[in-house]
């Protein structure tokens, strides 16, 4: 926590001429008051790095996101379906959040975690998305824990060696099956959808025989049903902007 | 030349393959700086600019960070997700148990999966 407020207090200058007490204090309620903000508008407090951790290529943020069942798709859906857990910044700060995160494999229903950079919604029509498509490995039962943990790290580490092109990465926990994805932003962009899969292939240390399937975005939307149990991810991501009822 | 005889003069040394540096709680890396680590070996240049890289390895290394122990300040409280089923706030205990080491969690038809090889 003081790691934090000490990064933060770099960023307000202005409140350098104020004693220590009450500018903690006022760092605090102006958090809050940005915290409250951030619930319409996304927008969040700078998330920096803490002194003496390892700074990331990007900053990253945790997406929770689950099918309420037998409830009708609504216009609330998209709000109550997917929740933002957090953003960091920093190795320590990752292990922060996913220490304190059950692994997909103990999740129970139909629940996805998404993790992706900050400022990316794990959507498609996000600008960073709308072009994009996505690495699909479907799972048997029991591997999704270790496979989404090899996933994101690799993805943290800038393991992957294609540029800016990385949005984010997703673990779908269904029935009968569980499927992880990565999901780039150019989908067109052969030389980078090969060295994607080529770079999953070596970090998820996968069974020969597993099928990897890259889907555009658009492809997703326009046959649905051929994606499976990823279909309702989408509608209910995308269903309320549109307005269907 | 003097130069060159000084040059000649310089005793080669084989580069070292391995270089492992142990960092203690209390040591205070370079924060900000993108370029430097203890080790030296975290970071690479590629054609897009230096970016900053770990392996699998030493992001796990850092798990056991003292700072990873508490949960982040604002963590929402989602049961069954960032806290017990049931919806009780993340006490220690539950903390304790979220953070454990798989053996050491309850109900576990797929516990033992995390650590299986494919």
């Amino acid at each position: 926590m003081n790691n934090k407020f000490d990064a933060l207090k770099d960023d307000d200058s202005g409140d350098h001429d104020q004693n220590e007490e009450n500018s903690t204090q006022k760092d605090g309620e102006k958090e809050k008051t940005e915290r409250d903000k951030s619930q319409s508008s996304g927008k969040r407090k700078a998330v920096v790095p803490g002194p003496a951790e390892h700074p990331l290529q990007y900053n990253y943020t945790f997406w929770y996101s689950r099918r309420t069942p037998g409830r009708p798709t609504s216009s609330q859906s998209y709000e109550q379906n997917i929740k933002q857990i957090g953003t960091f910044a920093s190795v320590e700060q990752f292990w922060r959040f996913y220490s304190h995160m059950v692994r997909p494999g103990d999740l129970t229903g139909h629940s996805d975690f998404h993790l992706f950079k900050e400022g990316i919604k794990p959507m498609w029509e996000d600008d960073a998305n709308k072009n994009g498509g996505k690495w699909i490995i479907r799972l048997r039962k029991g591997l999704a824990s270790r496979c989404w943990e090899n996933l994101i790290l690799a993805m943290l580490g800038e393991q992957f060696m294609v540029g800016e092109e990385i949005c984010g990465a997703v673990v779908s926990v269904r029935f009968q099956e569980d499927i992880i994805s990565i999901w780039n932003k150019t989908a067109s962009d052969q030389a980078t959808t090969a060295r994607i899969r080529d770079t999953l292939r070596r970090v998820l240390n996968l069974p020969p025989n597993t099928i990897m399937e890259y889907k555009t975005h658009t492809d997703s939307i326009k046959m649905p049903g051929r994606l499976g149990p990823q279909r309702l991810l989408f509608q209910n991501l995308w269903k309320p902007r549109l307005n269907v009822p | 030349m003097s130069s060159g005889s000084s040059c000649s003069q310089t005793p080669s040394r084989a580069i070292p393959a391995t270089r492992r540096v142990v960092l203690g709680d209390g040591v205070h890396l370079p924060p900000g700086d993108y370029s430097t680590t203890p080790g030296g070996t975290l970071f690479s240049t590629t054609p897009g600019g230096t970016r900053i890289i770990y392996d699998r390895k030493f992001l796990m290394e850092c798990r056991n960070s003292p700072v990873t122990k508490t949960p982040p300040r604002d963590l929402p409280t989602i049961p069954g997700v960032t806290s017990p089923v049931g919806g009780e706030p993340p006490t220690e205990a539950g903390q304790d148990h979220l953070s454990s080491s798989p053996e050491d969690k309850p109900a576990g038809g797929e516990e033992s999966q995390f650590e299986m090889d494919i």
